[in-house]
């Protein structure tokens, strides 16, 4: 019984990185690289075909892991020029997010920007690089601008200020960058809680747990407007602020 | 502002949002209190307050090499001489 539901999972993977690697390559012939030659807008273009690819991806995920329930709040799907702060707990966190927000941007650990097509993709979706020469000196000016730019036109930002993924679904400390970033672009901070990914696709496993009934929920837990020109105001307060927000959200959930 | 109001100032940003007491006039402050560049953004965004404007594009990435307590001062001086040349 055991060996079955190992193949099951093996199966349900193998078609899910499938669509993913060949539906990659798909999407670069037929639409990235006419979209590189030809958009106007090509950054909103790329984070387009993105969220579309990721939609399509989700959407095989809710056909062959018919026990995981997915709960997306329809508010989640309407956020606009905002910067979206998560909690982090699989690596289907940021692609999840990519599917359920048309005009996206993040920052990126440096490394993905050197994998072949892959660096290329986030590049020209306007992602960031967290290495230190896009994150210090004049380069971060210049990407600070362009996310102030992104968002007045109604896109978001989404970082995760854990830097990485929690191994065991704990929030760990939050780094208060993200909050000065909100700071610099006077941008509202939209807290949203996400939960139950990393029943699907654990840290440290290759394979999706489709056995267990699963859900994964996607939902605001608070949106905050600091006044970030107040004497009182520090990015810092407000990162200790949004974590508590996020430990209370937590718990909350925990005890139902 | 004269130079002793605005290094005046600066040290008061420091100890408000920085934590860091006294800080020297000429010590480097990434190897010093471990300044980073988001530390920058922020005081970048403190001077904007401090000054009453918000500094251009090319303002800010000038800010970006600076290292020292006093190169901020310089640095303070030569906007508001600019923006009072310009008639602003």
């Amino acid at each position: 019984m055991k060996i079955i539901q190992r193949l099951t999972d093996l199966v349900i993977t193998l078609l899910l990185w499938s669509y993913f690697l060949f539906g990659s390559v798909a999407f670069f012939f037929l639409l990235y690289i006419p979209a590189y030659l030809f958009s106007k807008d090509r950054v909103r273009t790329f984070q387009k075909l993105s969220y579309l690819h990721m939609k399509i991806f989700f959407t095989l995920v809710r056909l062959l892991v018919l026990r995981t329930k997915f709960v997306i709040q329809e508010e989640v799907r309407a956020i606009r020029s905002s910067v979206i702060v998560c909690n982090h707990i699989s690596y289907l966190d940021p692609i999840l997010l990519i599917s359920l927000l048309p005009q996206q941007c993040t920052i990126v650990k440096s490394t993905f920007f050197t994998v072949p097509f892959f660096g290329w993709l986030l590049r020209n979706s306007g992602y960031i690089p967290s290495t230190p020469s896009e994150m210090t000196g004049p380069a971060m000016i210049k990407n600070l601008e362009n996310i102030k730019k992104h968002l007045a036109s109604g896109g978001n930002l989404f970082v995760f200020p854990e830097g990485t993924r929690s191994r065991n679904g704990k929030l760990t400390e939050f780094n208060k960058g993200v909050f000065s970033i909100a700071r610099y672009c006077a941008a509202p901070l939209q807290l949203v809680l996400l939960q139950g990914t990393n029943d699907l696709f654990r840290p440290g496993s290759f394979l999706f747990g489709t056995r267990n009934f699963s859900r994964i929920e996607v939902k605001i837990i608070r949106c905050l407007k600091p006044d970030y020109a107040s004497e009182n105001f520090s990015a810092a307060v407000l990162a200790d602020q949004s974590r508590a927000f996020f430990e209370d959200a937590v718990s909350r959930d925990a005890d139902r | 502002m004269i130079r002793e109001e605005i290094e005046k100032e600066i040290k008061n940003i420091f100890r408000r949002e920085f934590e860091v007491e006294n800080p020297g006039l000429d010590d480097n402050l990434r190897e010093a209190y471990g300044f980073d560049s988001i530390d920058a953004i922020e005081l970048l965004l403190e001077i904007e307050k401090m000054l009453g404007f918000e500094l251009t594009q090319e303002e800010k990435k000038q800010a970006m090499e600076i290292r020292t307590i006093n190169q901020i001062c310089d640095y303070v001086e030569k906007i508001i001489r600019a923006r009072v040349a310009a008639g602003k």
